[in-house]
C-alpha cells in the first residue's frame, strides 16, 4: 500500500532533477558566452566595428539580433529572456546561414545521426548481450577467453581509432590483389553524388552503402562493453541462491536460464541500454568527422570552428537534454523491471 | 553426560559379519527387529571427491546411513566435515569439481521401484528433485527469484513436474499449503519476495517444498538466518508438518539444541567419515565416539565460567592427505596403537546404534 | 575522567603515536613503514597476474622510448622533397611523411607531450577527487547530500562535446587543457572515492582514530590515504586514458594547437590524404597503433590493480 503513494513521489523527484540539470547546463552556456573576459558577443561586435566599419551601436544591435539578446537590458533580464527562449527550444538563428533557425538545422541533421548511432547501438546490444551470456554460461569452454579477451580489447580502444582501423581495413588495404572491400569514396559523406533524394532504391542503397562502415564502427566500439557487462551480470546470477534453488526445484534448465537467471541478469543491462539511448543524439564528433558524415556531431564541430554560437549552444543543449531524459527513462525502467527498487527509491530520504 | 571416559560396552563377539552391501529390500520385506518402518533412503559406503589444485580431496569417505519412512535424521559435525556435500550429492547438485567416486544411494519411494540415485541421468534426476526429494539449501532468505511474484514461482514448480495440472488446481493446492504454515495465502501469493519478512519467507519455502508431496525433505541449516523466536516457530512447524504429511527428514545443523527438538536420530560426521549413528536420546545420554563426547562437552553451560569452556584440542585433518588410521586419532584422548594403523569401520554396537571406533567391539547385528 | 580529557586534547601526531603505543594499538603509525608496506603491495598487485605485469612493462617501454628515443632518432627538421610519402625502406623503416621526414622519429618523439599531459591531468584530477570525495564522506550530512546531487547532475553533461564547445570560447593550450580536463572529471572520481572512504571509515582502525579525536587532516593523510593506494593507482591510470582520449581527439579535430604528438600525426596524415596513398599508410597507422598500445597498457594496469585490491569486484 505505501508503494502506490511512493511511485509518483519518486517520479516527481526525478523530474525535478531533470529540470535542475537542464537549468544548470543552460545557465552554464549563458555565462560562458556572456561573462568570459573576451566574451564572443563583445568579440563579434568588435569584429564588425573593425572589419566593416560599422558604428558601435549598429554592431551591437546586429549582434543582439543574432544572439537574440537585448543587450541594453540588465544582465539578469537578459538571462531570464534567454531562459524563456531555451524552454521553448528556441535557440535563435544561425550565424553562418542568417535567417535559418537553429532548430531547423538540428532537425535536418538529427535523422542521420540517429540512424547510424542508433543502429550501431542496437546491433551491438543484441550481439553483445548474447555473447556475454554465452561467455558466462560456458565459462569453461575454449572460446570463452577469446570472447572476453576481444571484448576487453575493444572496450579499451578509443572509438575513433577503431574507425581508422576499419577505414584502412575496408577502404584502403587491398586484399588478394582484388582491390579494397568498399570503394573509398563510400567512406565519405551520407550518400553518393548524383542520386535523387527520396524514397527510391538507388538513394536508399547509397545511404546504406555509405553508412555501413560508420555503423560497424559504432558496433565495434560498444560491443565490448555489452559483452563484459552481460558476462559479469550473468555470472553473478548463475551462482545466486534462487538459481540454485530453482534447479533443486526440478525446473527445466531452459526455464531457469530465461526466467530466473536471464531476467535478473538483464536488469542492470537494460538500464544501461536506456541510459545510452541519450548518446544517440550526440553521436561521436570524431567519427562523423572521419567519415565526413553530416550528422549532429559534425554540425557541432562546424559550428565551433566557425564560432556559430547560437548553433553551438543549441546543439549542446539538445545533447544534454537527451542524456538527462534517457537517464530518467533508465531510472523509471529500472523501477518497473525490479520490484525491489520502487520501495527503496521512495524511502531513501524518508 | 559430563563423562569423557568411553561408555563401557559388553563386547559380545559378532556371530555374523554380514557384508556391508546388505540388501535393504530384503530387510524391508521381513521387517527388521528394531525399527518396523521401511527404509526410504539407503546411503551405502558413499565416497565423494573434489578435484582441487592440490590433488583429490576426499570430502566424504565411505559414509553409510539409512533414513526410514517418517524418520528425522540430524547430521552434525564441524564446518567442512562433509555434511553438506553428502546431502547435496543425493540430488546431484554437487559443485562441478566434485564427483561420486564410490558407493551407492538407494531410494525406495512408496509404491515405486527402487531408484539408484548415484548414477541417475540428469534428466531423470530432474523429475526426482522436489517431486520425491526436496533439497533446501542454506540461504532461504534469497531462495526466491526477486523479480517474480511468489505465485509465479509456485506455478513454475507445478509446471516443471506436472504440466497437465490446471492453474486453478495448482493455486488451490498452493493456498492449502500456505495456510498449513499459517500464512495469509492470497496475500503471500501476490507478493514479491522482498515484501515478505525472513520468517515468512522461510515458511513460504517450506510450503513450496511440500507442494508435490515429497517423501524426503533435506534441510541445510534450516534456521541459521532467523532470530530465536522465529527459529522456535519454524521448528514447531516442521515437527507438526512431519506428523501430518508423513515425510522423512534429513537436516544439517551445528546447533545441538535444534537436534534435540527435531531429530529422531543423530549422525555425527568427522572429516568426511560417519563416526557415530545413534537415536537422539541415546546420543545425548551416552555418546560413544570420543568426538561425539567432545562435541557434547563443548556445549557452553549457563553456570560455567570462561575458563570452564571446553573445546576439542587440535584441528580437523587435511583431507587431501592420505589417511592411514582413524582420522580423529591425533585429537583423541583414547588413541592407541591400533588407531594409527587401522581405519575403524562403522560397526553396530547396540540394538540401534553404530560407531566407528576401535574402543568398541561389534555386537550381534552385523555391520552397517 | 581526567585521563580521557587529556587524551581528547592531543593534537600532534607524535602525541597520538604515544597514546596509541601505550594503549597497545596494533596499528603502526610510522610513516616510513607504512609507505614501504604499501609499495610492496603495489609491486605485488602489478605482478600478481600476467596481464597487469605485461601492461606495466608495455607502459615502461613506451615511457623509455619517449624519453630516450629522441636521442637516437632525432626529428628531421628539414623537409626532403625527394622522399615524400615513401613506403618503408631500410633508411626510413616506417616510411616518410608528406614533407619527406622520417615517421619512426616522429613516433618516438610524439609520446612525450601526450604522456606528460596525461600524467598532469590525472594528478590534478586525483588530488581534486581525493580532496572532495574524502571531505564529503567525512563531513557527511547536508554537505554530503548536496555534493552527491551536484555530482549526479554533472555526470549527465556530455564531456567531449563540452570540451569542443569550450574550445570555441577559450584558446586551450596544453596546461589549460590539463586543468580543464581534470576539473571536468571531478564528479566520477568524487563518487568512487567517496564510496571508498565511506567503506574504509567503517573499519575498526579508522573508528579508533575518530574515537581518539585525532585531527581530520591527520586521519585523511595518515590513515585513509595510505589504504587507498591501489585504488588510487587504478583510477589514475583510467584518468590518464581519458585524458589521452580527449587530447588526441581534440588535436585530431584541429581544436587544440599542440606541437608534436601522435594525435597531431594522425591529424596531419589524415588531412594529407594518406588513405589515398597506401604506400605511406604507416604515417597514419603507426601513431594509431602506439596510442592503442599506450591505452591498453593503462587499462591492463588498472584492471590488475582493481582485481588485486578488490577481488570481489569482478569474477
Amino acid at each position: 500500500m505505501p508503494k502506490r503513494l511512493q511511485f509518483p513521489l519518486f517520479l516527481l523527484r526525478k523530474l525535478l532533477k531533470v529540470a535542475f540539470t537542464v537549468w544548470v547546463v543552460t545557465t552554464l552556456i549563458f555565462f560562458l558566452i556572456r561573462l568570459m573576459p573576451s566574451n564572443p558577443i563583445e568579440q563579434y561586435i568588435q569584429n564588425l566595428v573593425i572589419q566593416y566599419g560599422m558604428s558601435y551601436e549598429e554592431a551591437t544591435s546586429r549582434a543582439a539580433s543574432l544572439f537574440s539578446l537585448d543587450l541594453s537590458q540588465s544582465m539578469f533580464a537578459q538571462y531570464l529572456e534567454y531562459l524563456k527562449d531555451a524552454v521553448r527550444l528556441d535557440f535563435g538563428t544561425s550565424f553562418l546561414s542568417p535567417g535559418v533557425q537553429v532548430s531547423e538545422i538540428i532537425a535536418a541533421r538529427l535523422p542521420w545521426t540517429l540512424f547510424t548511432v542508433g543502429t550501431g547501438l542496437i546491433l551491438s546490444f543484441i550481439v553483445g548481450t548474447a555473447l556475454g551470456a554465452i561467455a558466462a554460461y560456458r565459462r569453461e569452454s575454449w572460446y570463452e577467453p577469446i570472447i572476453s579477451g576481444l571484448s576487453s580489447f575493444l572496450s579499451a580502444i578509443p572509438d575513433f581509432l577503431i574507425a581508422i582501423f576499419l577505414i584502412l581495413f575496408f577502404g584502403v588495404f587491398t586484399w588478394w590483389g582484388r582491390g579494397s572491400i568498399v570503394p573509398i569514396f563510400q567512406l565519405r559523406g551520407n550518400y553518393g553524388a548524383g542520386v535523387n533524394i527520396g524514397w527510391n532504391w538507388p538513394f536508399i542503397k547509397s545511404v546504406l552503402d555509405h553508412s555501413f562502415v560508420p555503423i560497424l564502427t559504432y558496433f565495434f566500439s560498444q560491443i565490448g562493453i555489452w559483452v563484459l557487462l552481460m558476462k559479469g551480470s550473468t555470472t553473478g546470477c548463475l551462482n545466486a541462491d534462487y538459481a540454485v534453488i530453482a534447479r533443486a526445484r526440478g525446473l527445466r534448465p531452459r526455464k531457469i536460464l530465461t526466467s530466473y537467471i536471464g531476467r535478473n541478469a538483464m536488469l542492470p543491462i537494460a538500464t544501461e541500454f536506456a541510459m545510452r539511448l541519450g548518446f544517440i543524439i550526440g553521436g561521436s564528433l570524431i567519427i562523423e568527422q572521419l567519415f565526413v558524415y553530416q550528422g549532429v556531431g559534425l554540425e557541432l564541430l562546424k559550428a565551433t570552428t566557425n564560432r556559430d554560437y547560437p548553433l553551438m549552444q543549441g546543439i549542446f543543449l539538445i545533447m544534454t537534454i537527451a542524456i538527462v531524459l534517457s537517464n530518467l527513462f533508465a531510472e523509471i525502467l529500472y523501477s518497473l523491471l525490479d520490484p525491489r527498487i520502487r520501495v527503496k527509491g521512495g524511502s531513501k530520504h524518508a | 553426560m559430563n563423562t569423557n571416559t568411553p561408555h563401557p560396552t559388553n563386547t559380545v563377539p559378532s556371530a555374523s559379519t554380514v557384508p556391508s552391501a546388505s540388501s535393504v529390500a530384503s530387510e524391508n520385506a521381513k521387517g527388521a527387529a528394531m525399527d518396523p518402518r521401511p527404509v526410504l533412503l539407503d546411503i551405502n559406503k558413499l565416497s565423494i571427491e573434489y578435484r582441487t589444485k592440490r590433488g583429490k580431496l576426499k570430502a566424504v569417505h565411505e559414509a553409510s546411513l539409512r533414513i526410514r519412512k517418517g524418520e528425522s535424521v540430524a547430521i552434525i559435525g564441524e564446518s567442512g566435515c562433509g555434511k553438506t556435500t553428502l546431502a547435496t550429492s543425493i540430488v546431484h547438485m554437487l559443485p562441478r569439481n566434485a564427483t561420486i567416486s564410490g558407493g551407492s544411494i538407494g531410494f525406495f519411494p512408496e509404491g515405486k521401484a527402487e531408484i539408484r540415485l548415484e548414477a541417475l541421468p540428469e534428466k531423470e534426476m530432474r523429475a526426482v528433485r522436489w517431486n520425491d526429494i526436496v533439497m533446501m539449501f542454506q540461504a532461504s532468505q534469497s531462495s526466491f527469484n526477486p523479480v517474480a511474484k511468489i505465485r509465479t514461482q509456485f506455478l513454475d514448480t507445478f509446471q516443471a513436474h506436472n504440466p497437465e495440472i490446471s492453474t486453478d488446481d495448482a493455486l488451490n493446492r498452493s493456498r492449502e499449503l500456505l495456510e498449513l504454515v499459517f500464512l495469509n495465502a492470497d496475500a503471500v501469493l501476490n507478493s514479491f519476495p522482498h515484501e515478505l519478512s525472513g520468517g515468512m519467507k522461510q515458511r513460504t519455502l517450506i510450503a513450496l517444498s511440500l507442494l508435490l508431496d515429497p517423501q524426503l525433505v533435506i534441510l541445510d541449516e534450516p534456521t541459521t538466518a532467523l532470530d530465536l523466536i522465529t527459529q522456535k516457530k519454524i521448528l514447531n512447524l516442521l515437527n507438526s508438518l512431519r506428523d501430518s504429511c508423513g515425510f522423512s527428514m534429513m537436516f544439517i545443523t551445528h546447533d545441538l539444541g535444534i537436534v534435540t527438538q527435531l531429530a529422531d536420530r543423530v549422525v555425527t560426521m568427522y572429516a568426511g567419515v560417519v563416526v557415530e549413528n545413534a537415536p537422539t536420546a541415546d546420543f545425548f545420554s551416552t555418546p560413544l565416539h570420543p568426538y561425539s563426547q567432545g562435541l557434547l562437552r563443548a556445549i557452553p553451560k549457563l553456570n560455567a565460567t570462561f575458563e570452564q569452556l571446553y573445546s576439542i584440542p587440535g584441528s580437523t585433518p587435511d583431507l587431501v592427505d592420505k589417511m592411514d588410521g582413524c582420522l580423529f586419532a591425533p585429537r583423541c584422548a583414547h588413541c592407541h596403537a591400533r588407531c594409527l594403523t587401522e581405519i575403524p569401520a562403522l560397526r553396530q554396537t547396540d540394538n540401534d546404534r553404530w560407531v566407528a571406533c576401535h574402543l568398541y567391539e561389534e555386537v550381534t547385528h552385523g555391520a552397517y | 575522567m581526567l585521563k580521557t580529557q587529556s587524551e581528547n586534547n592531543l593534537k600532534t601526531p607524535q602525541e597520538i603515536n604515544q597514546v596509541l603505543s601505550t594503549t597497545g594499538s596494533a596499528y603502526q603509525l610510522k610513516g616510513t613503514t607504512r609507505f614501504k608496506r604499501n609499495m610492496r603491495h603495489l609491486r605485488e598487485a602489478l605482478f600478481s597476474d600476467a596481464i597487469g605485469a605485461f601492461g606495466f612493462l608495455l607502459l615502461l617501454a613506451i615511457i623509455l622510448m619517449s624519453v630516450f628515443g629522441p636521442i637516437w632518432f632525432p626529428l628531421d627538421t628539414i623537409s626532403n622533397p625527394e622522399v615524400i610519402l615513401n613506403a618503408p625502406s631500410a633508411e626510413h623503416f616506417l616510411g616518410t611523411d608528406h614533407l619527406g621526414r622520417d615517421i619512426w622519429a616522429q613516433v618516438v618523439s610524439g609520446g612525450r607531450e601526450l604522456l606528460v599531459l596525461a600524467f598532469l591531468t590525472a594528478s590534478i584530477a586525483v588530488l581534486l577527487g581525493l580532496f572532495l570525495g574524502s571531505l564529503s564522506a567525512l563531513i557527511g550530512g547536508r554537505f554530503d547530500e548536496i555534493m552527491v546531487f551536484l555530482a549526479d547532475v554533472w555526470l549527465t553533461i556530455p564531456r567531449f562535446p563540452l570540451l569542443v564547445v569550450m574550445s570555441g570560447f577559450f584558446t586551450l593550450n596544453a596546461t589549460t587543457l590539463a586543468i580543464v580536463l581534470a576539473v571536468l572529471s571531478w564528479a566520477g572520481l568524487f563518487r568512487t572515492i567517496r564510496a571508498e572512504v565511506l567503506s574504509l571509515r567503517s573499519r575498526d582502525f579508522i573508528e579508533v582514530a575518530f574515537m581518539l579525536d585525532m585531527p581530520k587532516t591527520y586521519i585523511i593523510f595518515k590513515e585513509i590515504l595510505p589504504n587507498m593506494m591501489g585504488f588510487v593507482v587504478a583510477n589514475f591510470t583510467l584518468l590518464m586514458r581519458a585524458a589521452i582520449y580527449a587530447q588526441v581527439g581534440l588535436v585530431f579535430l584541429g581544436l587544440l594547437p599542440l606541437d608534436q604528438n601522435w594525435g597531431v600525426m594522425i591529424n596531419v596524415a589524415w588531412n594529407q590524404g594518406v588513405i589515398y596513398n597506401p604506400d605511406a599508410i604507416w604515417f597514419l597507422l603507426a601513431p594509431t597503433i602506439v596510442i592503442c598500445l599506450l591505452i591498453l597498457s593503462l587499462v591492463w594496469i588498472a584492471r590488475s590493480m582493481e582485481e588485486f585490491f578488490n577481488p570481489g569486484l569482478r569474477k
